[in-house]
């Protein structure tokens, strides 16, 4: 069982107060701490968990600069077999062009699998869309934010998908297919600085995004960074205790939070 | 296990005085003697029990042969660690500090936002001509409720005369909770950068906020060749040289929890001590198991960033009945981990909680 697993170094932006430069055609990312990007943390746990038990391998493929390394490093600590690194010196934001690039790379390379997992989406692009456009460029069969896999064995998975309203679904995808895999699938492990460390002794190769398609190409162009209107402030309720209670329960139910 | 280790756990006499002295025996499933016997035949240990040490050092200081069972829980736990296999809102702390360099997560570059709280203009430690650094630490930098204490202690040390500077977003935690968690490669990494730093701007001295900072730079960072000490021995000094006159009256019966990273660990009890007896009015009560046997608040040791089972009653809520039975009005203490676990309970109470910085400033 051959597991490809995409990874995703992204900046940890969650704290951060984010400057747009460049008359609003960059954010300035150059003090921005980077990390995995969250669902890509729940896809590597869920290939490595498969591996363990199946007997199988998992690789990590990265496109992005020569950091990205990073993150192919955490995914072996967490178990992967290897990585491959598939750098560009520009950032491609558009999903079609690196599912594209993707494709070629994989095509080209005769890279075997049974199995493609990548994140529902990424916590910077968030276009929640590589995965599938890749499984349409090869022609394999998709399925979206994967909430568990309950089996992958006789050329099939069996997996639930997570729906609205805390509904989900059950469903067989034949192989070789592309899922991607929605956080909460399960409670990844904790990777140690010494695990990566350790990690760093495992071969990740590189390939030049360059030679697997044109990094200027892509059907979706950045035109302008913007920074969201600010939004009023908190409401405060002051007052009794007892009527501030009932105000309380009038805006909830108001807000369609308390039925 | 290293060899040393391994001796030094064969060399246990199974007495139990460390199960007497800690503050998690009889109410929570953790004995520690316990531990350490399955250590000795390389017994399993259940998966939940190295979390609850609260890494007080209760045991370690009271041990007849130098087992060292403190060690002993951060071996247990390193090997959890390097499995993977610990409560998830610990690795979220380990996870946080790794990319923020605090275990809150909280910005690294808004490490210095509690200088906002301060009108004093204070310099990088690299222009200052004592090369004097004060520690902030993460809580202090990042929690509400404690970054009063640095703008408070800088101000005191300011009327002192004492010159200082800080490192800002440069300071990086201090990696006391992470090395007792044990992560030992992330304390090694926390602990590089900060000696960097050091080196770097001539650090020749560092005065810290927080007792748990003060325990590592001083203790586990090696030779640095740099004094440490915690602010309060240095402003306890400045009472005795006279240099520091506390004018205001604190007219309040205020009882003193020794923290156990400053108290037990570190052996200063007559510091803060000294600064609460300088105080005009103050009364100081002491708790009935103060100094060496101070009873732990169950702060350290990673419990800041996680829960346990169980629904015993916590020993911050003793400490605050034990407070209100004594007639105490102001429960005070020196370290922020303190200050936070006591003061839930003692809010539920209608008792207060200040950090000894929080009475000076009312004072000065």
């Amino acid at each position: 069982m051959n597991l490809l697993v995409f990874t995703k170094r992204v900046p940890a932006t969650q704290e951060e107060e984010l400057r747009i430069v460049d008359e609003g055609r960059a954010v300035d990312l150059s003090k921005m701490p980077f990390k995995l990007n969250d669902w890509d943390n729940y896809a590597v746990e869920e290939a490595v968990r498969i591996a363990e038990k199946t007997g199988g391998a998992v690789t990590a493929i990265s496109l992005g600069d020569s950091e990205a390394d990073e993150v192919l490093r955490r995914a072996i600590a967490m178990g992967a077999k290897d990585g491959f690194l598939i750098e560009a010196d520009r950032v491609l934001h558009d999903p079609s062009a690196r599912a594209e690039l993707i494709r070629t790379f994989l095509t080209r390379e005769a890279v075997a699998y049974d199995a493609i997992f990548t994140g529902v989406q990424s916590e910077d692009d968030q276009f929640a869309a590589v995965g599938g456009i890749l499984a349409a460029k090869l022609g394999l069969p998709y399925a979206s934010m994967v909430i568990a896999i309950d089996s992958l064995e006789g050329g099939q998975v069996t997996c639930r998908r997570e729906l609205e309203g805390g509904g989900q679904e059950r469903i067989r995808v034949a192989l070789p297919c592309v899922l991607s895999l929605q956080s909460g699938i399960n409670e990844p492990r904790y990777v140690s600085i010494m695990g990566v460390r350790k990690a760093s002794k495992v071969e990740r190769r590189r390939f030049r995004a360059a030679d697997y398609g044109d990094l200027g190409e892509g059907m979706i162009e950045v035109s302008e960074w913007a920074y969201p209107p600010k939004k009023g402030g908190a409401t405060m309720l002051s007052g009794e205790l007892e009527a501030s209670c009932k105000e309380l329960l009038a805006i909830l139910k108001e807000k369609g939070v308390y039925q | 296990m290293a060899l040393q280790s391994q001796n030094r756990l064969l060399t246990c006499i199974q007495c139990g005085k460390c199960t007497g002295s800690c503050p998690e025996a009889g109410r929570t499933p953790f004995n520690i003697r316990m531990l350490v016997r399955r250590r000795q035949f390389e017994y399993a240990i259940e998966e939940s029990l190295p979390w609850y040490c609260t890494s007080c050092g209760a045991c370690t200081l009271r041990c007849p042969r130098d087992v060292k069972p403190s060690e002993v829980i951060i071996d247990v736990r390193s090997a959890l660690v390097e499995e993977g296999q610990i409560p998830v809102s610990i690795q979220k702390a380990l996870e946080n500090t790794a990319v923020q360099k605090n275990p809150w997560g909280r910005s690294r570059a808004k490490r210095g936002a509690w200088l906002d709280l301060t009108d004093l203009a204070i310099p990088h430690v690299s222009e200052t001509a004592s090369r004097r650094l004060l520690f902030t630490c993460c809580i202090q930098a990042y929690d509400p409720r404690c970054m009063v204490i640095p703008a408070n202690v800088a101000r005191i040390l300011h009327r002192g005369g004492i010159e200082f500077g800080i490192l800002g977003e440069e300071e990086v935690c201090c990696g006391n909770e992470v090395r007792r968690i044990g992560e030992s490669g992330l304390f090694e990494e926390l602990q590089e950068e900060n000696r960097a730093a050091f080196e770097e701007y001539g650090v020749k001295e560092i005065i810290t906020l927080s007792p748990h900072c003060m325990n590592a730079l001083k203790k586990e960072y090696g030779d640095l060749g740099i004094g440490v000490r915690h602010y309060t021995e240095v402003v306890a000094d400045l009472i005795g040289a006279g240099r520091l006159t506390l004018g205001g009256d604190y007219e309040k019966a205020v009882i003193y929890h020794d923290p156990c990273f400053l108290g037990k660990q570190n052996n200063v009890f007559e510091a803060p001590r000294t600064i609460l007896g300088a105080v005009k009015g103050l009364r100081l009560l002491e708790f009935s198991r103060s100094r060496e046997v101070s009873l732990c608040c169950e702060g350290g040791g990673g419990r800041m960033f996680y829960e346990t089972e169980g629904s015993s009653q916590r020993n911050s809520e003793l400490r605050v009945l034990e407070a209100i039975e004594k007639g105490a009005e102001v429960i005070a203490t020196a370290c922020p981990f303190c200050v936070m676990t006591l003061e839930d309970p003692a809010t539920e109470r209608g008792q207060v909680v200040k950090e000894l910085s929080e009475i000076l400033i009312e004072v000065l």
